[in-house]
């Protein structure tokens, strides 16, 4: 599944990241990495993905979010 | 090292890493903020003095990664990779090393030397973390001084060291993530096409990983460096190579993983990831009333601020003026002289300082909501809207105090860390109204339509929509490539304290910096409509913005303005409200004495509208002349604002110009769609 299907309250990891190279680098270099965990903070409707990674809360536009593949990792 | 030379510093750091306060801190208010040669990007640069020794130090702009994605993460790389740089100051988040040390991973193969400061360490501890600053140190190679730059601790360590001589900056040992590169097969053939000792200050390996990584403007350069044959040869083992800023990139961070198990232990405690403020300003359906509410709470505290401070010099502007006009006359200067120094020249100095006074109120105030971290909260919920704009989020911000006053906006803009973002923001900014803009709409427009002045205003607001989409588009087009494109992936900083000492210094060097740059044009803009509106015998008829506005009468005209109007309409540059006063003076007096320069610098005049203005003005005219102050430059002040905020004087002069071409289209088009249906 990808992160914009998320739900909110829940723990995922990151599996795989798709696009072109100048996303890839924008993603990876605020610290949103294959084998990443997130948390799902807020995940309603219209505003973008809010999640908790590497100790910092970041937002990630929908659009962006379906790029991005995760995997339930259910630990906290 | 000599000691006529001066030593300088880069700072180095990701966004929101308290970067700018360090910077501060250090150099208070000895700052030079300019542009980067041919870039649109700012560069600060400051200096301070440690024993009697001066520094300089580079703000280099905040960037995630050097990944050659932007204009921002060139200029940092070529400033970091270039001559003259003596030592690099590299700021890391302690609160949330890992992701902070990225920046520091991909720099890691650039061949200067570095001291790390760690900053942000109370966060850290009340995260519930305890850094090894020693152990990160010897793992780093290079010295790692523990800081807490907003409440300046540990900035004297740093002054200490400068001062006994013992600063000295190391090389970063890099041999365990070269190590975790070489997970790559093709790594190896590639370095070894590429000289030992690297390329100007990349090393080879660095080099190599960028190359791999698919960054274009590497690759031109190891390109130019080594000629088209060799080239040719790393073309060949590029190919096919995929994915290669996924693998680096997690080579990084384990390497970043690896330190930061080494030298932090975490005793797990509390973690208050979003309070419940926080969740309220980042909700989807309280998240924008709350900054709506906060950006206009901070606007009318800023007003009261602002216009107090305002009155105060009023009243020393009333004494000096008054005083040295006595004065003049005493000595039996010229009258023209005495007009050119107290009304031009004076009145520009003080409608500077003026704007100055709500500068400062506005940077006081959204400066410190900056420093606290909400303005990300503002760009997460306003994000979507302004997209549709080319816009950043915060953009909302300044538009919203420009409904106050231009200045107010200019200044806000602030906030906008990207110069180019900031310009476009002004851009569009100028055609949201002030409040004198309103009296003018509302004073004509009842006088001339009665109760339909409420179409008049909902024709003004969707001209406005439409101008605002037209000026994206073309200035746009300038200042925002997809490349460009932010807030698709943004960090929402956690809420924190800010210093007041360094934020006060701070505004109030920026205040001294805007009165410098803005008062030259203010007064330049000044002077020449005194020459316009200078008459010796107080008679309109003699001044030069009567012939040249009864000589082009012909031209106005087809937009709808007679001369008087269009009169009123170049003075509404000094302030939108003076072009009230002068058609005031124009129809009520009819050829008496009158000094529209007095007038225009906003001297108080009862607005008495006679019936001659009905009986010389038609219904379309009166249209026209409403777009076109609505639509046209805002006044001088805001000008002189710009100028200063976006140090580019020929850009606000490009904008000015636009400005003016849009008011006349815009006067033309209600005048004849006036004539067809009044």
């Amino acid at each position: 599944m990808t992160m914009a299907e998320v739900k909110e309250g829940q723990f995922y990891t990151i599996r795989r990241i798709g696009g072109e190279t100048r996303f890839l680098s924008r993603v990876t270099s605020i610290g949103l990495t294959p084998g990443t965990n997130v948390e799902i903070l807020q995940a309603d409707g219209g505003l973008p993905v809010l999640i908790y990674a590497r100790d910092t809360m970041l937002a990630v536009n929908r659009l962006e979010a379906m790029r991005i593949e995760v995997e339930a990792s259910g630990d906290e | 090292m000599n000691n006529a030379t001066i030593k300088t510093f880069a700072l180095m750091g990701q966004p929101n890493t308290g970067k700018s306060t360090v910077f501060n801190a250090l150099t208070g208010a000895r700052q030079h903020i300019g542009n980067w040669p041919g870039k649109t990007v700012e560069r600060k640069e400051g200096y301070f003095e440690v024993g009697g020794r001066k520094y300089r130090i580079l703000d280099l702009p905040g960037t995630y990664s050097l990944f050659a994605n932007s204009e921002e993460e060139m200029v940092t790389r070529d400033a970091l990779a270039g001559e003259g740089i003596d030592v690099i100051l590299a700021i890391l988040d302690a609160s949330q090393l890992e992701r902070s040390m990225f920046l520091l991973s991909d720099f890691a193969g650039i061949n200067q030397p570095v001291v790390v400061l760690l900053n942000m360490l109370d966060i850290a501890e009340e995260q519930g973390k305890n850094i090894d600053a020693e152990r990160l140190s010897r793992a780093l190679g290079v010295p790692v001084l523990p800081v807490i730059a907003n409440r300046g601790e540990g900035l004297g360590t740093l002054r200490a060291l400068l001062e006994s001589g013992n600063l000295e900056g190391g090389l970063l040992n890099t041999s365990a993530l070269e190590e975790k590169y070489r997970i790559n097969p093709v790594l190896s053939e590639l370095i070894s096409l590429m000289p030992e000792s690297g390329i100007g200050m990349y090393s080879a390996i660095w080099l190599a990983v960028k190359l791999l990584e698919g960054d274009r403007d590497a690759a031109g350069y190891v390109k130019d460096a080594l000629g088209t044959k060799t080239w040719v040869q790393i073309e060949r083992i590029l190919e096919g190579q995929k994915e290669g800023i996924l693998i680096f990139s997690d080579c990084k961070f384990q390497w970043i993983h690896e330190l930061a198990e080494q030298s932090v232990s975490a005793a797990g405690g509390a973690r208050a990831v979003r309070g419940r403020f926080d969740r309220l300003a980042t909700s989807g359906r309280w998240g924008k009333f709350i900054a709506l509410g906060i950006i206009l709470g901070g606007l009318l505290l800023s007003i009261i601020v602002g216009f107090s401070l305002m009155g105060i010099i009023g009243a020393i502007r009333g004494a000096v003026t008054s005083s040295l006009r006595t004065w003049f006359e005493a000595v039996n200067a010229h009258g023209a002289l005495t007009s050119l120094i107290c009304d031009a020249i004076l009145g520009g100095v003080f409608i500077a300082l003026d704007m100055v006074c709500y500068v400062f109120a506005i940077s006081l105030v959204f400066g410190y909501i900056e420093e606290v971290g909400y303005m990300a909260r503002i760009s997460y919920v306003f994000d979507g809207v302004m997209q549709r704009l080319r816009l950043h989020g915060k953009a909302i911000m300044p538009f919203l105090l420009c409904l106050g006053c231009t200045i107010g906006g200019v200044a806000g803009s602030r906030v906008i860390d990207s110069w180019k973002q900031r310009l476009l923001t002004i851009a569009i900014s100028w055609v949201v109204p002030c409040i004198p803009v309103w009296a003018v709409v509302g004073v004509m427009g009842s006088i001339f339509f009665g109760f339909g002045v409420v179409w008049v205003v909902i024709s003004l607001f969707a001209a406005a929509a439409l101008h605002m989409f037209v000026t994206s588009i073309v200035f746009g087009r300038s200042f925002s490539s997809p490349e460009d494109r932010t807030g698709l992936i943004m960090e929402l900083p956690p809420y924190h304290r800010p210093n007041k000492k360094t934020l006060l210094s701070f505004v109030w060097y920026r205040m001294k910096d805007v009165l410098l740059r803005a008062t030259k044009l203010i007064t330049l803009v000044s002077v020449v409509f005194w020459l316009l509106s200078y008459s010796s015998d107080g008679d309109i008829a003699s001044t030069i913005l009567y012939r040249a506005g009864t000589f082009i009468e012909p031209v106005t005209l087809f937009f709808g303005l007679n001369w008087e109007l269009f009169t009123a309409f170049v003075v509404s540059t000094l302030g939108k409200e003076a072009s009230l006063g002068v058609i005031s003076a124009l129809f009520s007096t009819a050829g008496g004495t009158v000094n529209l320069f007095e007038l225009g610098m906003g001297n108080d005049s009862a607005i008495q509208l006679t019936a001659a203005l009905m009986t010389r003005v038609s219904q379309p005219q009166a249209l026209a002349f409403i777009f076109g102050v609505f639509f046209t430059v805002p006044c001088i002040a805001a000008l002189g604002a710009t100028a200063a905020e976006t140090h580019s004087v020929r850009w606000t002069v490009r904008m000015a110009l636009y400005y003016v071409c849009v008011a006349f289209v815009m006067m033309g088009i209600a005048y004849r769609v006036g004539l067809m249906i009044l």
